[in-house]
């Protein structure tokens, strides 16, 4: 059975700290005291900030953003198949939220991605993300 | 030629990596101008918090696709006699006569094995300052390729197809306040003598060139070197078409859309003691290459690896020329 989406997040962050703790600390910046809930295929989890990056199972009424999306358009995105601004325009990735928060997500994913790419644990964990693909 | 080839191409991080490892690179880069294909090959040892290898190769007759491997350090291996770098199943090693490649990326489905025979005397460039950090290069700017190359689903054959090999090394820091625009240049008519190299670096606005050369070999020695202010150029429009791809395709979440773009058109004009030049490289397609920003937490390094058509002409030590051909220039955006 493939690994959660969610617990692939909570060893990344884990990972990112780290590996790349000054990436790791400018994500933590850019999220700040806003929640993020994602739904991943019906896998809903939220991500926050605690003292550290926290990924939490479940819906959370607090969210600022909640992100709906797949495994596969992850994985597309991840796999430049597809952008991420033709993945909104495509309903593939629907984000709700008021625009300063999802402009706050936003600044946060990009976060997310520059401390990933700098992290050598990061194509492991992608290559596990790849196994629960349909 | 031989004795110059071997005597100064060899590794240099076995030794500079271990003494002063912070902000040290090198890399093998091999570029073939096969016949409806553009082959780039490199070997590359990036010091990070531990020295990261990486083999990438990337391939264009349609469009430009290929991959990036980024291996562990104990996949490195050097022989005693620096002249032997393997990356996990992938060998690169400088032979008197040239360099033998093999290439072994089973899960991006990309194998092969080249022979590189040297046509032409190797140059190297020292000390070129690179923003706080200097780059070393040595260069052999027409060699023959032989051999085969599997790659994204296509094989190509290699027969004496012509190709050009630099060897970089040094300490810089990917980000730092730089950029570059390099080419190589070889005729389509497989007789033709000429072969030209052109580098230039510049800040990272593209405001000020720090330095900027074109080299003219004539067989298989060097017929002209122009430097600074003997060459002149010019970049004409913004090539009107998207990047064929991005490597590591990750980094694309990174990069908008088409930046930074490449030009459509780089004239290069260059005079000194009654040799003249004039070269013209027509962009056609590229694909982005891009890495972490080493100085910025936030900022990415972009590399675009552009094929295209050249045109060039002159007079050099009296000889008159003009020929057609092609060039593959790299755009670097720091």
């Amino acid at each position: 059975m493939a690994e959660r989406i969610s617990s692939l997040l909570r060893r990344s962050v884990e990972h990112l700290q780290d590996e790349v703790p000054d990436s790791y600390d400018l994500l933590v910046a850019k999220l700040g005291t806003m929640v993020v809930e994602l739904d991943v295929d019906g896998e809903v989890f939220s991500l926050s900030v605690d003292d550290r990056l926290a990924v939490q199972d479940g819906a959370t009424q607090t969210a600022g953003v909640r992100i709906v999306t797949s495994r596969i358009t992850i994985l597309d995105l991840l796999d430049a198949r597809v952008g991420l601004g033709e993945a909104v325009e495509a309903g593939t990735v629907s984000v709700h939220g008021s625009l300063d928060n999802v402009q706050r997500a936003h600044d946060s994913l990009l976060a997310y991605v520059h401390a990933a790419v700098r992290a050598s644990t990061q194509p492991g964990l992608l290559a596990e993300l790849r196994t629960g693909a349909p | 030629m031989n004795a110059t080839l071997v005597r100064n191409d060899f590794l240099r991080a076995p030794v500079q990596a271990t003494a002063r490892p912070a902000g040290f690179k090198e890399w093998h880069h091999f570029v073939v101008h096969a016949r409806g294909v553009r082959l780039l090959i490199n070997f590359s040892l990036n010091n990070e918090t531990r020295l990261a290898p990486r083999v990438i190769v990337i391939a264009h007759d349609a469009k430009w696709t290929g991959a990036i491997e980024r291996f562990d350090e104990r996949a490195l291996n050097v022989s005693a006699d620096l002249g032997d770098l393997i990356i996990g199943d992938n060998r690169m090693t400088v032979l008197p006569d040239g360099y033998r490649v093999v290439i072994d990326l089973p899960d991006k489905d990309i194998r092969g094995e080249l022979h590189f025979t040297s046509a032409s005397r190797p140059f190297v460039v020292r000390n070129q300052p690179l923003g706080n950090g200097r780059i070393n290069w040595l260069f052999v700017p027409r060699l023959r390729a032989n051999g085969w190359l599997r790659a994204c689903g296509r094989e190509h054959r290699l027969e004496d197809d012509l190709a050009y090999h630099d060897h970089n090394w040094g300490r810089f820091r990917w980000g730092d306040d730089f950029g570059w625009t390099w080419g190589t240049i070889l005729p389509t008519r497989a007789g033709d003598p000429w072969s030209m190299v052109f580098m230039q670096t510049t800040d990272r606005s593209r405001l000020h060139n720090l330095s900027q050369a074109l080299y003219v070999w004539h067989h298989d020695e060097p017929a002209a070197i122009f430097r600074h202010a003997a060459v002149q150029t010019r970049s004409h429009g913004r090539l009107g078409r998207a990047p064929d791809g991005t490597l590591p395709p990750p980094m694309r979440l990174l990069l908008d859309g088409e930046v930074p773009g490449v030009p459509e058109l780089i004239d290069i004009t260059a005079t000194r003691a009654g040799d003249r030049v004039h070269a013209e490289f027509h962009a056609h397609s590229y694909v982005r290459i891009a890495q972490p920003s080493e100085v910025s937490l936030d900022r990415s390094t972009v590399l675009c690896e552009t094929g295209g058509t050249a045109r060039a002409s002159g007079t050099i030590n009296d000889e008159d020329f003009d020929f057609v051909g092609t060039g593959v220039f790299e755009f670097l955006y720091g």
